[in-house]
């Protein structure tokens, strides 16, 4: 278990949270197609874990996960964030995942605790 | 103090009508439009001048029956953080934009 002294600034580690998401993700739709039925339940079980895994690593920030699932269908779809905090501490990392029916789009951002 | 979630979510309704009200969808635009949306909401925010950091997001897919599900989960502290989601729409595509402000 990693100290904080008093003073030090962690910066997000984006590598990191990517590949905790990355896992999710796989572990809850890797291999199955799209199910209109079953979508709802496996959003909620991406950002459920993916938060889970992200507050285990211990570190002082708060976390907002946002998933997107859209069924593949030839329509277009495009998103965007912008975010107002400090860049030297706080960051964000998004993890674009796809099998041959629907694409998976996960958001994580962090934002630092003052210590 | 928590968002104000009726006053935020109409800002949020008026900054996307002005961004996109009245296009149609149009895939050489649309990554125009989510910027512009998302910059319009996040300056209407800092003037309030609150002590928050915020994060704004945006997404806009064109309606050809596909289905399209978010969720977000958030670890902060309930007392002073929120959010807002706004849901819009017109005869050609879905706009969807995420607010989330945290105390600093």
């Amino acid at each position: 278990m990693e100290e904080y002294h008093s003073g030090d600034e962690v910066a997000f580690n984006p590598d990191e949270a990517s590949n905790a998401v990355k896992e999710c993700i796989e572990g809850v739709i890797g291999g199955v197609d799209y199910n209109q039925n079953k979508v709802n339940q496996w959003t909620a079980s991406i950002v459920e874990h993916s938060l889970t895994q992200l507050v285990k690593q211990g570190k002082p920030f708060k976390y907002i996960v946002n998933c997107a699932v859209m069924q593949k269908s030839g329509a277009g779809l495009h998103t965007a964030n912008s975010c107002y905090w400090d860049t030297t501490t706080d960051g964000s990392c998004t993890v674009r995942w796809e099998n041959r029916t629907m694409y998976c789009v996960v958001s994580v951002f962090a934002v630092a605790v003052a210590l | 103090s928590v968002l104000d979630k009726l006053t935020e979510s109409e800002l949020f309704t008026v900054a996307v009508e002005g961004a996109i009200g009245g296009n149609a969808y149009q895939h050489s635009r649309v990554n125009q439009w989510t910027n512009n949306v998302v910059e319009q909401c996040l300056s209407q925010l800092s003037k309030l001048g609150k002590p928050f950091k915020y994060i704004v997001t945006c997404i806009i897919m064109q309606k050809n029956g596909a289905g399209l599900q978010t969720a977000c989960s958030c670890f902060w502290d309930n007392t002073t953080d929120g959010s807002c989601t706004v849901r819009w729409e017109n005869k050609s595509m879905y706009c969807i934009v995420s607010v989330f402000g945290l105390a600093i």
